[in-house]
């Protein structure tokens, strides 16, 4: 296409001027193909090359010829009369020449009529954590990353809103051509540019699977002409971003002795345990790279080995990681190219229980880690009022550190991935594109329970003979458990790229697809009583059937298959006028036989501003795009038909013989299918002042209005089991912002400053004519819910909290009260489950945004990221789950009713499960510095045996301001917004990280 | 070689074209999928889809405690029973006649029917496409699920009034179904439906003496036809009562009333159609019917509801067999041996209702009698009276009253053996889960209310006409009906 800009362009305005000789050559670029539309110029004389690269001017041997176009660099030669071949180099990154990937191939990035933001290697590896998708928070306007810091967790990614309830929530990964659901296994330095799809117009051609969005990873390739070996390597330490003061001894037992009313406590004790300091180490983590890449003028070739290794903050808690990666271009022939990637990564893990440092928060100061005596501290007290070893039991809560301790587990994986493309050039317009990539996964693990010891621990602190651990019971208890799948796919696909009569630049895809997600078997086994040593385990020759097995699955997960067409077209017309229309038509072997294909269309209209005439003379403004689109899009993970025969329905029909009964008690909605997610946007692009000013602006209107939710049969149905139906709708509705500041100042001094925004309006808008079946959500597992999605959750965001209001205590008791439906003031045992709650607010935020700036002052760069997010509530878990006897928060303890201080903001001690209440809800808005890092590059020379060298410290997650009282306002939980995504409990709080780290290039 | 590679895709994207469809057919592995019959293609697979119908009648909430109350309770041969302050939840507003729209026994005997309905459906979906099971049973089988699911209409017809007809599996997503499921037909409708199915279960299934022992329980022709006639009997087809009276054949009157309420007298010669229970180990009895039923108190094994009224003490003449039969009274001595002491809380209990072998246990031996070949003899003769054949009438109600041990009957004009044949209804049947429809039936429920006189009641009971003949809709349903359905008059 870019042949057909420039020859036209220079048909229509440098007029042929013949003089002198005839100077013949060919320009080639560096893979010597030949370069079309470059301009050559030699004093009046010009002309541009033709399709072949070659031309010839009037010019005498030995005037200088000027070649230039667009995305190369000039160059300027003396003629010569024999057959001239010049090079051309390929500029660094400009606007014109910028791509972007866009499915199945790739579009100039001003050509391009969709929402997509696109990350640079450098902005990922930057930020020094283990998952890219981490790393990217803040950078891309609407798209929300919630991270967890533990090591090895998957962060959770929305793009543009929640659009659906029960249906899966994670954005399709597209991994050199392989979708996937996990990037633990990607080593962020191998990544060479991540994508993210935003719009309609930009995923339908991903269609079933890409309602949530879709991220496209792309992996690094060999370049230049020589060897390159680039190696990097850092370290750092890791501590919480923030702790909970907790009450001491003495606070403590002065705030029971309440409680009780009794004096049951010293309030002068021997022992302060600080279990949350007990419980944690200062975490370290290394990350080692070393890479070999390069190209010849047939292969070029990239190979990788990393290892990242952690040990978490929570005592024993060790996470391991060895990357390798190579990635192969073959060019067979002048039109066949073959590339080959390969990517293995192998993790050992030791995980450890979270539910840790909610014991940590609970467990009373008074409990010493070990007795005197050696043994385990356990919350029973002594007529003394102190921890003892014989006495009264006043928590349930276990010893942390010992939970750690007897927690032994270890995990093993291996993830395989690996493809092959064929691109064939079958005539010149033409190409064939035909790829297939498969995965394959593998995981074991084992976990060891010293069954007797805890009892012990926990029931014998004081090792007497008289209490006798139970015959009956378990020695020991080992579970082992094996896992494992492979996935394949297989794209073939045409490219038909021509301009026609000049202004018609036409690109049409068109190709077929096949997806199978494979049977993820998994077998676990448990066993009892077992030789204490590890090492046999697993005996040869033995069999071990028999009572010791008390558990045996094995199971094997529905294979899931998807056969897919797609076709695009773009077109283009006066270099101005942007036109891209899409079409996916998938299969999904998830549905029933009349409702599993689908059909996913899309359009999208682009019109470049600044080509036009009229915006000639307006110099300030060097870009100008606005463009829209339409698309439906599809969601196919969502809760499927499962019915089964419920048994067990025998019935004596008058004699002795007792006859099976089996019947069906739920209901099969044949037309279950994907979920359809249509979506209008509109946005804008702009650079403004040479191009140092660089914005986009996007707003747009997503709709889900078969969202499926569970429903309540009908009576009548006589059937009991709620089932999934296409009744819900939700809406997204946003807009989102970036800017972006590049300045120059001199050859020693450049700098950036840029942001984003995103607003974003989700809701539940409506059901079909059906009753839902309630679903609890957020559960506290003290019998508290903190969510509900239900009939009365229309009109509410997605992820709401459903609760009772505060109302403050009453100063007469100190007890707390809450408002009731009829705005009066009660206690909770007067509040009614039905009608007194109500809706306070999302787990979601409606806006995020983010900031960055840098500074390069010679061989110094510096660079500043912080993201935010805002309109987002949390639930204080861990204190509402606080119980009788447990520990209490420093700021409590100093300030809660008593009879003598009416007008404290806390109530009284209690001794009740307190009901889910605002009284826990706090706000999640905050903004954190996520990254600070300042690297300096060693003065060497370029062609010297190391060729660079960059020395960088780095600083993540150094502050944070935040409403929250707890540990961390971004809380994962198990990632599923209507459940306990929000809710801090058994979460790992945020960390601070320290970096220091080298990359040297060879 | 362009050409070839052109060719080849276009031929490629047609071959994935045509078998994508079944390349896209996989089976499912982590749960045995309903669509997979095969696994019940066989006879004993066929049988399990009815034995699951059959298992719902063994249910509290269909045939114990709420059923109980409904049926009983508020019938005026019952009363609450228990102790005064233990309501049963409802159980006193079902014996004052005063329960509302939310009443809770109402509503589990609604929602309980039809849980049973949608297992005859979910049968009658399944046994066709099992062809390899026996073409005969299948058949048979068919017969049973129709003649169960039309007994659930008749109890739901009798209490509710029209319902909404249920004839097929209905789809959540369909808006066909869910107006199917929302919407009350007419009295009339339901009355013809449960005739359709009867008249079907009358051509498929076997005579109660072609089942072997051990499934005497099952529903027979003889069963089938006794329904249909009682169906006729609620609609007044006076002729249609006594035809298809006249085709219960093969059933006697047993000489000894009690020993039928007996395990040794279970599904004897006059058994038609009953629940089975069986207390023995693997046990399937009828949740909580023998002891929500038995004697409270010390001496007791229960929970002493649904006591026999004075009322019903009352209607028995003297010398009747029948009564001792069906009421344990404090201080005497049951047919086991065992005593019932004075220190028991109420003065009478439902000796039908009672285990002798497995007396307090939740599950037991004791069945329901809902059909017996002595009301053939009185629907038969009821009908012939109606039509003026009282001559024909009198032998047939003086069968039972002999076999109770009474004389002949006395009266002989037709208005008299119609209040004698319904008399005799009331102490044949009592506690047998037929008196308060017979009441509503008969229209004597506000005399026989006003006269139900009891220490609790001095002044008797208010049967409201126009709202106490039906029980009130379950609000729930009312609700999720979305103005399909509107309530019975009376319970807004």
């Amino acid at each position: 296409m870019r042949n057909f800009i420039f020859s036209f362009l220079a048909l229509i305005l440098l007029p042929a001027y013949m003089s002198g000789q005839v100077i013949k050559g060919k320009v080639v670029d560096q893979t010597g193909l030949g370069v079309p539309g470059a301009f050559v110029v030699s004093g009046n004389a010009s002309t541009d090359t033709d399709f072949d690269g070659g031309f010839s001017i009037n010019a005498k041997e030995g005037d200088i010829l000027k070649i230039s176009l667009v995305g190369f660099e000039s160059v300027s030669v003396a003629a010569k009369l024999t057959l001239m071949t010049i090079t051309m180099k390929e500029s660094e990154d400009t606007a014109l020449k910028e791509v972007v990937v866009i499915g199945y191939g790739t579009r100039k990035k001003v050509d391009n009529t969709t929402a997509i933001s696109s990350i640079k290697a450098e902005e990922i590896t930057r930020t020094k954590v283990m998952n890219a998708s981490q790393a990217i928070q803040g950078k891309a306007a609407g798209v929300q990353v919630i991270s967890s810091d533990a090591p090895g967790s998957m962060p959770s990614v929305v793009i543009r809103g929640l659009g659906t309830a029960l249906g899966g929530k994670n954005p399709l990964y597209i991994v050199d051509g392989m979708p996937t659901e996990n990037t633990n296994n990607i080593n962020t330095n191998d990544i060479t540019s991540y994508e993210i799809l935003k719009d309609a117009s930009a995923l339908a051609i991903y269609g079933t699977r890409a309602a949530n969005g879709v991220i496209i990873i792309t992996t690094k390739k060999g370049k230049g002409d020589k060897i390159s070996v680039e190696i990097e390597s850092f370290a750092g330490i890791r501590e919480p971003l923030k702790k909970v003061k907790m009450a001491g001894s003495n606070k403590y037992s002065h705030y029971s002795n309440v409680a009780l009313q009794s004096t049951k406590f010293s309030q002068d004790q021997p022992v302060n345990t600080d279990w949350f300091d007990e419980i944690t180490r200062t975490g370290t983590y290394t990350q080692n790279n070393a890479s070999i890449s390069g190209s010849t003028e047939n292969i070029k070739y990239f190979f990788s080995l990393g290892n990242y290794s952690e040990k978490g903050i929570l005592l024993g808690l060790d996470y391991d990681r060895v990357t390798f990666r190579n990635n192969n271009e073959f060019k067979l022939s002048k039109k066949l190219t073959i590339n080959q990637n390969f990517s293995l990564s192998s993790t050992k893990s030791v995980p450890k229980p979270l539910s840790a440092f909610t014991n940590a928060y609970k467990q009373s100061p008074i409990v010493p880690v070990y007795f005197p005596n050696g043994q385990y501290g356990v919350s029973w007290v002594g007529a003394d009022g102190f921890a003892s070893t014989s006495g009264s039991s006043f928590n349930n809560v276990g010893n942390p550190v010992a939970q750690l301790n007897y927690f032994d587990e270890k995990q093993k994986s291996v993830l395989l991935q690996g493809g092959l493309k064929l691109d064939y050039e079958i005539i010149k317009s033409l190409k064939f594109t035909s790829q297939f990539n498969g995965e394959y996964y593998n995981w074991k693990n084992y976990n060891y329970e010293d069954t007797k010891a805890i009892w012990e621990s926990s029931n014998n602190p004081g090792q007497l003979s008289t209490i006798i651990y139970p015959a009956d019971k378990n020695i020991n208890f080992l579970t082992k458990g094996r896992e494992e799948y492979f996935n394949w796919n297989l794209s073939n696909y045409l490219t038909y790229n021509k301009v026609f009569a000049d202004i018609h630049d036409v690109e049409v895809t068109a190709g077929i697809e096949t997806s199978v997600k494979g049977s993820r078997e998994k077998l676990t086994i448990g066993r009892r009583n077992v030789n204490p040593n590890a090492n046999y385990w697993s005996l040869k020759d033995v069999n071990y059937a028999g009572d010791d097995i008390t558990n045996y699955r094995d199971e094997t997960f529905n294979e899931l298959r998807l056969a897919s067409y797609f076709g695009r077209f773009q077109y283009k017309l006066k270099d101005r006028y942007l036109l891209t229309g899409t079409i996916r038509r998938d299969g999904s072997s998830n549905f029933g036989k009349d409702y599993r294909w689908g059909n996913f269309p899309a359009f999208g209209l682009g019109w470049i501003i600044t080509k036009e005439s009229f915006m000639a003379d307006i110099k300030a403004i060097n870009v100008l795009k606005l463009r829209g689109g339409w698309g439906r899009l599809g969601n196919q993970n969502v809760p499927l038909n499962n019915q089964s025969y419920a048994s067990g329905l025998s019935s004596y029909l008058g004699g002795s013989i007792l006859n099976e009964g089996t019947t069906i008690n739920s209901q099969i909605d044949p037309s279950l299918s994907w979920e359809v997610t249509e979506e209008t946007s509109i946005g804008l692009d702009f650079e403004l002042l040479d191009s140092r000013l660089k914005g986009t602006f996007d707003v747009y209107d997503k709709n889900t209005n078969n969202v499926i939710l569970y429903t309540k049969p009908i009576t009548t149905s006589g059937i009991t089991y709620e089932s999934a139906g296409h009744v819900g709708e939700v809406s997204n509705k946003g807009y989102e912002i970036s800017l972006r500041w590049d300045d120059k100042i001199n050859d020693d001094l450049s700098y950036w400053v840029g942001g984003n925004y995103s607003n974003n309006k989700n809701e539940l808008t409506g059901t079909k004519k059906v009753f839902l079946s309630i679903q609890d959500g957020g559960n506290l597992g003290n019998g508290q819910n903190t969510k509900i999605l239900d009939d009365t959750s229309v009109g509410q965001p997605l992820g709401s909290f459903y609760m009772y209001e505060y109302a403050g205590i009453d100063a007469a008791n100190g007890k707390m009260l809450y408002y009731n439906a009829a705005g009066a003031k009660v206690t909770q045992d007067a509040l009614n489950l039905n009608t007194d709650r109500i809706y306070v607010g999302s787990i979601m935020p409606t806006s995020t945004y983010g900031v960055t700036l840098g500074v390069n002052y010679k061989n110094f760069d510096l660079s500043v990221d912080g993201y935010g997010t805002a309109g987002a509530k949390v639930y204080n878990g861990k204190k509402a789950q606080r119980f009788s006897g447990e520990n209490i928060e420093d700021s409590l303890a100093t300030d809660f009713w008593t009879v003598n201080n009416t007008s404290a903001t806390n109530p009284g001690p209690f001794n009740q499960v307190p009901v889910a209440s605002t009284y826990y809800l706090e706000s999640g808005d905050f903004f954190r510095i996520n990254n600070i890092t300042l690297g300096y590059k060693l003065p060497i020379k370029e062609d010297g045996w190391v060729s660079s060298c960059r020395l960088y410290v780095n600083a993540i997650n150094p502050f944070i301001t935040q409403k929250f009282s707890g540990f961390s306002p971004e809380l994962v939980g198990d990632g599923e917004p209507t459940k306990t995504q929000g809710v801090e409990l058994d979460a790992y709080p945020t960390l601070r990280s320290f970096v220091i780290g080298a990359n040297l290039k060879f | 070689m362009k050409k070839i590679y052109i060719a080849a895709f276009v031929f490629s994207t047609f071959f994935f074209a045509g078998c994508a469809d079944d390349y896209l057919d996989v089976d499912q592995t982590e749960s045995i999928s309903t669509k997979d019959t095969e696994l019940f293609n066989n006879d004993a697979g066929a049988t399990t889809f009815v034995t699951a119908i059959y298992n719902k009648f063994l249910n509290w909430d269909m045939t114990s405690f709420g059923w109980i109350g409904l049926s009983s309770i508020t019938s005026d041969d019952a009363d609450k029973g228990s102790s005064p302050g233990d309501t049963g939840t409802d159980k006193d507003v079902l014996d004052a006649l005063t329960y509302d729209a939310s009443n809770p026994s109402a509503e589990s005997t609604f929602t309980a029917n039809y849980a049973g309905i949608n297992r005859c459906n979910q049968a009658l979906n399944i046994i066709p496409q099992l062809d390899k099971a026996d073409p005969v049973l299948r058949t048979r089988l068919i017969g049973e699920a129709k003649f169960l699911r039309a007994f659930m209409y008749f109890t739901l017809v009798k209490c509710y009034g029209g319902v909404p007809i249920i004839d097929h599996l209905p789809n959540p997503s369909s808006e066909a179904d869910r107006i199917m499921l929302s919407t009350r037909k007419s009295s009339a409708e339901v009355y013809a439906y449960i005739e359709n199915d009867l008249n079907d279960a009358i051509a498929a299934l076997p005579l109660k003496s072609q089942y072997s022992s051990s499934e005497k329980a099952r529903a027979s022709k003889g069963a089938a036809y006794a329904l249909l006639a009682k169906v006729n009997l609620y609609q007044k087809n006076w002729q249609k009562v006594i035809d298809n009276c006249n085709l219960v054949t093969g059933y006697s009157i047993v000489p000894d009333y009690a020993s039928m309420f007996q395990l040794a007298g279970e599904n004897g010669p006059e058994s038609i159609f009953e629940i089975n229970g069986v207390g023995a180990v693997p046990i399937k009895g009828i949740e909580g019917y023998s002891n929500t039923q038995g004697a409270r108190g010390a001496g007791g094994w229960g929970w002493g509801f649904n006591t026999p009224s004075e009322s019903l003490v009352n209607a028995y003449e003297a010398g009747d067999k029948r009564k001792n039969a069906t009421i344990i009274f404090a201080g005497t001595t049951l047919y086991d041996g065992r005593f019932v002491p004075l220190t028991v809380e109420n003065p009478r209990y439902n000796y039908k209702a009672y285990s002798s072998t497995f007396t307090d246990a939740w599950e037991t031996d004791t069945n329901i009698k809902y059909l017996r070949y002595a009301e053939v003899l009185l629907m038969k003769a009821e009908a012939l009276n109606e039509l003026g054949q009282t001559y024909e009438a009198i032998p047939l109600l003086n069968q039972i009253r002999n076999r109770a041990g009474l004389a002949n009957t006395v009266f002989s004009s037709q208005s008299d053996i119609r209040m004698a044949i319904w008399r005799e209804r009331r102490v044949e049947m009592a506690f047998e889960h037929d008196r308060f429809f017979d009441l509503v039936r008969t229209g004597q429920a506000k005399a026989a209310f006003a006269a139900d006189i009891s220490p609790s009641f001095p002044n008797g009971k208010t049967f409201t006409e126009g709202k106490n003949e039906l029980f009130p809709i379950p609000a729930t349903f009312i609700r999720q009906a979305g103005g399909l359905s509107q309530q019975n008059p009376g319970y807004n």
